[in-house]
């Protein structure tokens, strides 16, 4: 299962992609294949400020319906639009066109996990 | 595998799952697959294009019916009139209790003037066995369950009969919609039935265990695709078909469920009849709608259904339809079944809807 080295992560499986004041978030290649084919995903609106934890978008599968929680706090900047018409990139690319959100980052969440420990936490 | 899991009954067919990637669910207090390896929406796609889905239904119940009586005793526990059905033809109907509402839906077929066979859901299975056979005191009619010796396959789609008919001991071109054969499939006996559950042509195969993998096995070999429950799920909501749990069970009545076509209240007395009769008379206490939305999103089961903001129903079944969109079976009040705004809401949000015709998406099924 990828893991990708540079993205920190989440016990709820999120992946957020720091790069200076924006964080940008999806969901791990683990909670992908966990759900299933994607078929619907409700993105946030532009603006909207999140606290770490807030659910900030829903993907739903064929089977289950499953939210995506903030794993930092911050306004909402962009969401991946493309996902509406292909939700399905989530499956195929979850850390590249399956990317869900982007949010100028005021707060990390506390509970952030690097690769290794990410990993780990998997395996238990 | 979960804990719980350990408990669960395997079909003959376990490892078959295991060894394509099979991702094993509980279902019935059996462990069946709920996808393989491709994932539900291309083993969908699979079926409803022309290709042929392999099924692992073992979980469902077969009960043999033969006696002098056999007739009798069936006309009085099931709905539909089973003096209408001729040697190898089946049909849909249900087992209602005294007030009306049902036990289970099951098909019904006729081997023979004294011979029947029927195959009901497995969940409802030591139900339906217990209530047939204390019925079945009054009547010469022995009833014997046979589901733990019975393997049941669906071979569905477009391509069904053409993979299948190497397979079998008889033309299947001459087997017509909801008509059997006995026959043999690689030499084991086996009622080969053109019915099923997806809304595209195939057959149900019953089969000794004993037969289960070879059968499997030549029909994946030539080129079927096994089929997980979520996608089964998919291909029967998109009919429109019911399932037992979700727009039938023992709080309503045929009336409420749509399924007065298969309830023969002029063919003399049944287990339900006249508390059905009654509730005929009276209109149904819900509206069974088919409701598509018209807006984004998915609606599933359990999902309120509103009408100027307040709570007047819920989803039964519910999906996303890759041809239709957002797709659900409902009950809500009766007034509003057949006019009045509804819609679903979907996590806090009222999603407005229109009501539609069942199926869903256009039915291949021979007729």
């Amino acid at each position: 299962m990828s893991i990708p080295a540079d993205l920190k992560y989440t016990k709820e499986h999120e992946w957020v992609r720091i790069e200076g004041d924006v964080a940008t978030v999806g969901i791990s290649a683990h909670a992908q294949e966990a759900l299933g084919d994607i078929v619907f995903v409700e993105l946030p609106e532009i603006g909207r400020t999140l606290a770490v934890g807030d659910g900030c978008a829903v993907v739903e599968s064929v089977k289950a319906v499953s939210d995506v929680y903030a794993p930092v706090a911050g306004e909402v900047i962009e969401a991946n639009d493309e996902l509406s018409g292909a939700p399905e990139s989530i499956n195929a690319d979850p850390y590249g066109k399956g990317w869900i959100l982007k949010v100028k980052v005021s707060a990390l969440g506390d509970e952030l996990m690097d690769a290794a420990t990410y990993a780990t936490f998997l395996e238990e | 595998m979960s804990e719980s899991a350990e408990h669960l009954a395997r079909t003959p067919l376990y490892e078959e799952h295991l060894a394509l990637a099979g991702k094993m669910v509980p279902f019935a207090g059996f462990a069946m697959p709920v996808q393989y390896a491709k994932g539900a929406l291309k083993e969908y796609t699979h079926v409803r294009e022309g290709g042929a889905g392999i099924f692992d239904i073992t979980h469902m119940g077969q009960v043999r019916v033969q006696g002098e009586e056999a007739l009798d005793f069936l006309q009085y526990v099931t709905t539909n009139d089973v003096g209408k059905l001729v040697d190898g033809q089946v049909h849909y109907s249900a087992l209602l209790d005294e007030s009306g509402t049902f036990i289970d839906d099951i098909t019904t077929y006729r081997i023979s003037a004294d011979h029947y066979y029927l195959c009901i859901n497995a969940s409802n299975r030591h139900k339906d066995v217990a209530h047939l056979q204390a019925q079945a005191k009054r009547f010469k009619a022995v009833v014997t369950d046979e589901s733990d010796d019975t393997t049941l396959l669906a071979l569905q789609g477009g391509a069904a009969q053409k993979l299948l008919q190497p397979l079998a001991g008889c033309d299947l071109e001459t087997i017509g919609y909801y008509r059997f054969a006995i026959t043999n499939l690689l030499g084991a006996p086996a009622i080969a039935s053109r019915t099923g559950y997806t809304g595209e042509d195939g057959f149900e195969l019953y089969l000794p265990n004993s037969a289960a993998v070879d059968v499997w096995r030549a029909l994946v070999a030539a080129g079927a695709e096994p089929i997980g429950l979520a996608a089964r799920d998919m291909l029967r909501t998109e009919m429109g078909y019911a399932l037992y749990g979700h727009e039938i069970s023992h709080e309503v009545t045929p009336v409420e469920a749509k399924l007065m076509w298969i309830t023969k209240l002029d063919k003399g007395d049944f287990i339900g009849r006249s508390a059905v009769a009654a509730r005929k008379e009276q209109g149904a206490q819900k509206g069974l709608v088919a409701l598509k939305l018209t807006d984004r999103g998915i609606p599933r089961e359990h999902y309120p259904v509103v009408s100027g903001g307040r709570v007047v129903g819920e989803v039964t079944s519910g999906m996303h339809s890759p041809m239709a969109g957002g797709v659900a079976i409902a009950y809500v009040e009766p007034a509003l079944a057949s006019e009045g705004e509804l819609a679903i809401e979907i996590r806090g949000k009222a999603v407005p809807c229109e009501r539609v015709k069942t199926p869903f998406v256009r039915s291949n099924v021979r007729r």
